[in-house]
């Protein structure tokens, strides 16, 4: 009888052993990032923020016990390629959880997919405001636009000025944008003298300066990417229009100067700040300078941190692996986490809250506008 | 006022830029009878091969740059000739069509391979431009107006007192009377092809000195030469060069009346316009290079 | 196997594309280098009504419609144009439509394009639907190639390929060149309103940027690659190309190098292109 124990005992050992590396079934996460394209660059940013809070999570013990792994889809930068990425990863992996894509008009271009297919998808850098109505399974934890434009129209009135003509590009970001603050500026009383918006990615913004000379403003609000700010800012500069520049946050950026040199000085602007006092900025400043040693952080590169973070934190907690409490699980995670960029409680409609503050380029370099 | 006359400063500006592709273009037409696809990136390459020397490899002064960029250009455009028209030429017309079609597509991920999709630029600082009379010009775009007028004149000066000159226009005119009456083809050929690749190449410098880089730039400065060689007449140079002035006027005069989105829009409804009315151009024959 | 069923899909829906690039460029020897306007017309036909409400089926049909009806004006002008002239105001054309698309945000919303496309009613959305509309793609394939096939073994087939290579023969022959020519475009731009409205209702998601040159060159590909003039070429050529573009999806590539696969593909395309002008304009069906 005993030796029958001590057998199926040893047997039982072994075949748990033998096992359990199947059992010890991995936690993934898809993510839909800009790995080619024209935002590739900022994509490779993202990816490494992620990996960085990635291997942190793992090293305190992953996902109880299993290790979390992310699986990137490139989406080529387009509208296009997000949305054949996510349906891969919907249809093919079948992830509970999806790291959505960059730019605001492909997060909306695959948003109602998410929803549609009962999938949590998670934005770190997208920011239209329309993102908001997306429905139940969409957060992000990058602040909405609709916080800035309030912010831009505050500059505004700070700076005093009453009257100017508005310019933004031509997609999702820039429209959104641009309407809440066109909103909060009129109810201030404020006059727009012209108001267009421009396609992304031109060489040449002669015509656009044109209309803006025509109107003769004494500042410009121009809601705009940092290609096509900094060539508007040169060919304003060649063509002596001179105004005051007020922008958002998708501009600030030292290329926007490295691109147009002395035109961009003076330019004002916009974003979302959080404190880089914190001791959890700190420690992710300390781990990034570890793991990628002389690397500058990317850009957003701390809101694709905190997002691996609190998704992992959601998983941990979650009752099941089914979607709905993973959502309810992801929810109460987010009360009170504070990340390295502050403090990610969702609200309602799964969006986070920020502080504006202010930059301004001064002597060819960018620094905050006090 | 001023707001029409400084958009069509811009015009004229932007016009001799696409006078200079346009001769090339036409030219090529007006000897071989073809359209070819692949002009816009002789343009592109030209502007991104004075990048090369001026900063991806080398770091000369654009000045400098210019020599070897415009020589690897003509590379190219005597490749494309030996490698693939002329194997195609006695061909069915649409297999040149298509492969040429084939060729600037090859050329142009070519670029986004080395040098990325992204916008670039020589990297020179922005200079405040020169104010007159309410209107504004910069010293770079006085410097393009100066260089189109140079070499349209050094073409002139080709095409008409030149044996080699006239040999082109002889075999513009008649390829197979030329033939007979014992012009060399092969000479005549090479000759089209160095300038046409000259011409683009120059002119893709000038514009991305003015207006930065980007690899979709052949294709639409393409379109806006065939504009320009449709509106002058297809083989006429004279046609091309004031084709091309049309074009940039009535673009940049255009911008006043409709969404600045549509600019392109302008030239190509001139393209279409031309085609179904006037098909020989405004100055055209359709033989021959006058 | 999901994701075999999605390739599956978008090689039908471009097989029904480059069909109908094949009759026009194949048959008709049309130089036809903005078909594309076409199959962004059927697309956005198709995506807006059905997003006003419309059941998808009856905003297909309309998007057929209206291509084929705006194929058919435009050709009335066109054809007074000559071939290599044909093929540049078609490209010109192509490029007018995305810019109409682009532009005219309060009708296509420009270039955010229009996300949430609704899936026929009967096949339903997300992942159970995907063999169930690949038998509707697969039927409809199926029913573009008959179509094509009775009318080009027809007389009218034969009459095209008159066109196609001695116009004046033809019309010493008494065939009405002119309305041959039309009635090519007019059927070819039906059915590439078909192929368009099937992106739309598949993809859930269209923008301008859908509808470029590239796309022009991947269905001229499509059609000569597998074979001009025949009625399976066009189909195995969509076949090849598909497979082709998304086996790239499954190389190992370093992260560094991940920005040039797009335009090494494209260079790919760009030179098969000449090659197979060069060496075998046929294609991989030869006609004859």
């Amino acid at each position: 009888m005993r030796k029958l124990t001590i057998i199926l005992t040893g047997i039982c050992l072994i075949a748990s052993v033998a096992l359990s590396p199947a059992m010890a079934a991995e936690v993934v996460v898809g993510a839909v990032t800009p790995l080619t394209g024209k935002l590739a660059v900022y994509g490779q940013g993202f990816q490494q923020a992620m990996l960085l809070a990635l291997d942190e999570v793992n090293a305190s013990g992953g996902i109880n016990g299993n290790p979390m792994k992310i699986l990137f889809e490139d989406n080529t930068s387009t509208s296009k390629g997000s949305v054949s990425a996510i349906q891969k990863l919907i249809t093919i992996n079948k992830f509970p959880v999806i790291f959505g894509p960059a730019a605001s008009s492909n997060f909306l271009a695959v948003c109602p997919i998410a929803q549609q297919n009962k999938t949590i998808l998670i934005g770190a850098e997208s920011a239209a405001a329309a993102i908001s109505k997306c429905g139940s399974y969409v957060f992000r934890v990058f602040p909405s636009d609709l916080l800035q434009g309030k912010g831009v129209a505050e500059l505004v009135q700070y700076l005093g000025y009453k009257k100017l003509l508005l310019t933004y590009v031509n997609n999702d970001w820039g429209v959104g944008l641009a309407e809440v603050f066109k909103k909060q500026f009129l109810e201030d009383g404020g006059q727009l003298l012209d108001e267009f918006s421009y396609d992304e990615g031109k060489t040449d913004y002669r015509s656009e300066i044109l209309r803006i000379k025509k109107a003769s403003p004494k500042a410009v609000v121009n809601l705009t990417y940092i290609k096509e700010g900094a060539t508007m800012l040169k060919q304003a500069y060649e063509t002596r229009l001179d105004v005051q520049w007020i922008m958002g946050s998708a501009a600030k950026s030292p290329k926007l100067i490295e691109l147009s040199g002395e035109a961009s000085e003076g330019v004002i602007g916009t974003y979302p700040t959080f404190s880089q006092d914190t001791p959890q900025y700190k420690a992710y400043k300390a781990a990034w300078e570890k793991k990628y040693p002389g690397k500058k952080t990317p850009i957003f590169g701390e809101y694709n941190y905190d997002m691996v973070k609190l998704t992992a934190k959601a998983l941990r907690k979650t009752t099941s692996m089914s979607v709905d409490d993973i959502r309810n699980a992801l929810i109460n995670a987010s009360k009170g986490f504070i990340g390295a960029t502050g403090d990610k409680t969702f609200d309602a409609n799964g969006d986070v809250g920020a502080t504006y503050g202010r930059w301004t380029v001064k002597g060819g370099s960018i620094g905050d506008y006090k | 006022m001023i707001y029409y006359l400084q958009l069509t400063l811009n015009g004229i500006i932007a016009g001799s830029i696409y006078a200079l592709f346009a001769v090339g273009l036409t030219m090529v037409y007006g000897v071989f009878r073809f359209i070819n696809f692949a002009h816009g990136e002789l343009i592109a390459w030209g502007a991104y091969l004075a990048l090369l020397f001026t900063q991806t490899l080398f770091t000369l002064p654009i000045y400098h740059a210019v020599i070897p960029a415009l020589a690897l250009t003509v590379v190219i455009g005597l490749a494309q000739e030996r490698y693939v028209y002329r194997p195609l030429r006695h061909g069915n017309r649409i297999t040149l069509l298509i492969a040429s079609i084939g060729l600037s597509y090859l050329l142009r991920n070519a670029i986004r391979i080395i040098w990325g999709s992204d916008l670039m630029t020589y990297g020179l600082r922005p200079m405040r431009g020169f104010s007159f009379a309410g209107l504004s010009i910069t010293p770079t775009q006085v410097a393009m107006m100066v260089a189109a007028v140079f070499f349209l004149a050094c073409l002139y000066f080709i095409l008409t007192r030149t044996m080699l000159g006239k040999s082109l226009r002889a075999v513009a005119d008649n390829m197979e009377l030329a033939a007979i009456m014992g012009i060399n083809m092969k000479q005549v050929s090479f000759t089209v092809w160095v300038l046409a690749s000259v011409f683009a190449g120059v002119g893709g410098i000038l514009l991305a000195l003015d207006t930065n880089l980007e690899p979709i730039m052949g294709l639409t400065n393409l379109i806006k030469a065939f504009a320009a060689v449709l509106l002058g007449g297809a083989g006429n140079v004279w046609g091309a060069l004031l084709g091309g002035l049309c074009i940039g006027i009535s673009e940049n005069l255009g911008v006043a009346f409709v969404s600045p989105g549509y600019k392109d829009f302008i030239s190509f409804a001139i393209i279409i316009l031309v085609l179904l009315f006037r098909p020989k151009g405004l100055f055209g024959v359709l033989r021959g290079i006058r | 196997m999901d994701y075999l069923l999605h390739i599956l899909i978008i090689a039908f829906i471009y097989s029904i594309f480059a069909i109908s690039l094949n009759l026009e460029l194949g048959y008709t020897g049309l130089y036809n280098f903005g078909h594309v306007a076409f199959f962004g017309i059927g697309a956005y036909t198709s995506a807006l009504l059905s997003l006003a409400g419309m059941p998808v089926a009856v905003s297909m049909v309309c998007g057929m419609a209206a291509a084929g009806a705006i194929g058919a004006i435009l050709a009335i002008p066109a054809l007074r144009l000559s071939g290599d002239y044909f093929g540049i105001a078609t490209l010109v054309f192509a490029e007018m439509a995305r810019l109409f698309f682009l532009n005219e945000r309060w009708l296509t919303k420009g270039p955010m394009g229009l996300p949430g496309i609704p899936r026929p009613a009967w096949i339903g959305g997300g992942v159970a639907a995907l063999p169930m509309f690949l038998i509707f793609c697969t039927i409809l394939t199926f029913a573009a190639f008959l179509i094509i096939r009775r009318l080009t073994t027809a007389p009218f087939g034969r009459a095209l390929k008159v066109v196609r290579e001695d116009e004046y023969v033809a019309q010493a022959l008494g065939k009405n060149v002119l309305t041959l020519r039309i009635k090519t475009i007019a059927i070819g731009s039906v059915l590439a309103g078909l192929a368009g409205g099937l992106w739309a209702h598949y993809i859930t998601y269209i923008s301008p940027g859908d509808f470029t040159l590239t796309e022009t060159i991947l269905v001229l590909l499509c059609v000569v690659l597998g074979g001009r003039g025949t009625n399976w070429g066009p189909i195995l050529g969509a076949f090849v190309i598909t497979f082709f573009g998304e086996s790239v999806r499954f190389l190992p590539i370093p992260v560094d190098f991940g920005r040039v696969v797009a335009p090494l593909q494209g260079m790919v395309y760009g030179a098969v292109l000449i090659l197979i002008m060069l060496k075998r304009p046929e294609g991989l069906l030869p006609e004859y």
